[in-house]
């Protein structure tokens, strides 16, 4: 399978008042045609920015640098402003985490799916009337003829996102980006919306990144994961390998930290300590004060990429020929 | 050792719609509605349901940060909603809270040595040095250094703000505390680092926790027994492995195979529930989780179940236990 996105060092920092914050610091990765990738990590890790990053979709005071974000050959920073919206929407869209404040109130929910649907599509005002109403239907939107002139607070938080992502399907993107499509939903509602997205993946051929904080959502919805850390990615390998063998620390840590409905746990291991500042960083790797197995050089050098078995990179100098080992 | 502590009898909690030119009352809506239970000495009970269900309600309707519309609760053997102003006072030493965002839950203006020695002032219990010795302790208890007691709240990251929370709850040494989804604000690796800590707090003081979450996993972890609520009412009470491994409500099985698990080898079974919770303003007949259930019958259409007891210490709510809803499958 070929590449679909290509994304090779990424930066976005923001410049505030208090000075530079590096949201996301040097991320490469690839998506091949019709995968789900998910990425992990906690608030503030860089998982939303790095996407908003790739559509373009970082404003003032953030500023993006990468040598390669290529959707399909095609580099997305060399287009023109003009172009990129025409590909937002059509090539790649966005489902975004808060279904409530995502949609617009004040129109109807058919007016925005219209809008894209007209724009992108080039079909009159019957054609797409027809479709959106397709599409509703498509999401298991109940009566979607009423629902297409109702506004958006006559919904509740899981017909909204289903909205959503009939929004973002429209126009059969080639890549849909899910940033925490499920977070502020009940769980009764988040297993339906995921069961609509695993129906939907299969019946469309559509990449997904799936941006996620719950392992538990993530090892069922991608075959690959990408764990963030303070803007840096520590662990990328497929789902399985991941959640039964995971290598760097933190990614350890956080499946320990986590509690199991399905396993009876005598005590939690949680992550000492919190998630540095982004305005003071701890020099070498960004995880080293809350790692247990913190050797000299993670507190002088940012660790490189070590790729331990096909497909699973680590950036962790325990895996250098430094050695070291894993405490736990 | 299962000496009751708190007990609920058909705590009621409703809020009125008001509506029409001299906002009268057209309706009511049932937050919290006919709830009774018991939880020992020394225990958890966690309580868990989804958004609206009316878990946090009911845990400030206990404490009267509410006013109840009926029912009656009882700490040891005071009733909680006779109780005067005065007694009620005395009676909130021993009965504390710990609140869901520790962003907003912590006054700005006071530093965490004010936050958390206020209630010793307000008691009359100690002030001065004495006052002082006292924060620095619960901060080192808490897991906070003592000097942390001359800064503000918004020098503190979310887990620790929280850990503020709950020293504030625990200053003057309650016996029962009701924990409001005090980790559904704060990240995963958080989330363990403070659910250890209440741990630890309650073996050191001997609390007794109303833990209301809506994360199963977690309630999982830290429950003796756990009530699960549906629009306004609990739906099943029981032991925690009980809940978890022999599920008896409908609505309790959907709700545990809703959860998703951390392991790609999982097959799951899951029941997907149709629609959205009811509005509370507006339940349905009968019981109300009919409309959503897939083995409902005429009868549950027509007439609320009540909570009964089924096998000892397991509490249903459902018509049709007896049938064996959910165990052909």
């Amino acid at each position: 399978m070929s590449d679909l996105l290509q994304v090779k060092n990424l930066y976005t920092s923001f410049n505030t008042e208090d000075g530079v914050v590096p949201a996301v610091n040097g991320i490469s990765f690839n998506l091949k045609h019709g995968e789900s990738l998910g990425i992990v990590g906690e608030s503030g890790c860089g998982k939303s920015v790095a996407c908003l990053s790739i559509m373009r979709l970082i404003g003032h005071p953030g500023k993006v640098e990468a040598d390669e974000i290529k959707l399909d050959g095609t580099e997305l920073q060399a287009l023109s402003e003009k172009k990129m919206r025409s590909m937002r929407g059509n090539d790649m869209a966005f489902i975004f985490q808060e279904p409530m404040t995502s949609l617009n109130p004040v129109y109807t929910i058919g007016f925005q799916l219209q809008e894209a649907i007209q724009l992108h599509q080039g079909l009159n005002k019957e054609q797409s009337q027809h479709k959106s109403i397709e599409m509703l239907e498509m999401v298991g939107i109940p009566r979607a003829e009423k629902v297409f002139s109702e506004y958006p607070h006559s919904l509740s938080g899981g017909m909204r996102q289903r909205a959503m992502i009939a929004m973002a399907l429209s126009c059969e993107p080639k890549i849909l980006f899910a940033d925490e499509p499920t977070t502020a939903l009940d769980v009764t509602i988040q297993a339906q919306i995921l069961e609509l997205m695993t129906d939907l993946r299969q019946r469309i051929n559509t990449s997904i990144i799936f941006i996620s904080h719950d392992l538990g959502v993530i090892s069922e919805m991608v075959d690959r994961v990408i764990v963030m850390y303070c803007g840096i990615i520590i662990e990328d390998t497929d789902v399985r390998t991941l959640i039964k063998n995971p290598r760097h620390p933190y990614t350890i840590g956080l499946i320990n930290s986590k509690p199991r409905i399905d396993v009876e746990l005598e005590r939690l291991e949680p992550i000492s300590g919190s998630v540095p500042n982004p305005l003071n960083m701890p020099s070498g790797c960004p995880y080293h004060p809350r790692c247990e197995s913190a050797m000299e050089i993670c507190r002088e050098k940012l660790p490189e990429n070590h790729e331990i078995k096909d497909g699973h990179r680590v950036c962790c100098w325990l895996f250098s020929e430094l050695g070291g080992k894993i405490k736990s | 050792m299962t000496e009751p502590i708190v007990k609920l009898e058909n705590i009621k909690k409703y809020f009125p719609i008001r509506g029409g030119v001299f906002s009268r009352v057209v309706g009511n809506i049932k937050a919290v509605d006919d709830v009774s239970f018991v939880i020992n000495k020394g225990e958890t009970l966690g309580l868990v349901g989804e958004s609206g269900c009316g878990k946090s309600t009911l845990g400030r309707t206990i404490l009267k940060l509410l006013d109840p519309t009926g029912g009656r609760a009882f700490y040891k053997n005071n009733d909680i909603f006779k109780t005067d102003k005065q007694q009620l006072r005395h009676l909130r030493r021993e009965l504390q809270i710990i609140f869901q965002d520790p962003f907003s839950s912590l006054n700005p203006r006071l530093n965490v040595g004010e936050i958390i020695g206020e209630s010793l002032e307000i008691h009359g219990e100690v002030s001065g040095k004495e006052k002082q010795e006292r924060v620095e302790y619960m901060l080192e208890v808490c897991g906070l250094a003592p000097h942390h007691h001359r800064r503000y709240p918004h020098e503190f990251s979310g887990g620790q703000r929280q850990r503020i929370g709950i020293a504030r709850a625990l200053t003057l040494n309650p016996d029962f505390v009701v924990a409001d989804e005090p980790i559904s604000s704060l990240d995963v690796s958080i989330q363990a680092q403070i659910v250890n800590l209440m741990e630890e707090l309650q073996d050191t003081f001997g609390l007794t926790y109303l833990f209301i979450s809506h994360d199963l996993s977690m309630v999982r972890h830290i429950s003796n027994n756990v009530a699960v609520m549906y629009l306004g009412k609990v739906v099943e009470i029981c032991g925690k492995n009980e809940l978890y491994q022999n599920p008896l409500h409908p609505y309790t099985q959907a709700l545990l195979s809703a959860v998703p698990i951390m392991d790609p080898d999982a097959k799951s079974k899951r029941i997907i529930l149709k629609g959205d919770v009811p509005s509370p303003a507006n339940p349905p007949p009968g019981c109300n989780f009919n409309p959503r259930c897939r083995y409902a019958e005429e009868r549950c259409r027509q007439e609320e179940p009540e909570l009964r007891e089924i096998s000892p210490g397991h509490q249903v709510s459902c018509h049709l236990v007896e049938k064996g809803v959910g165990k052909l499958d």
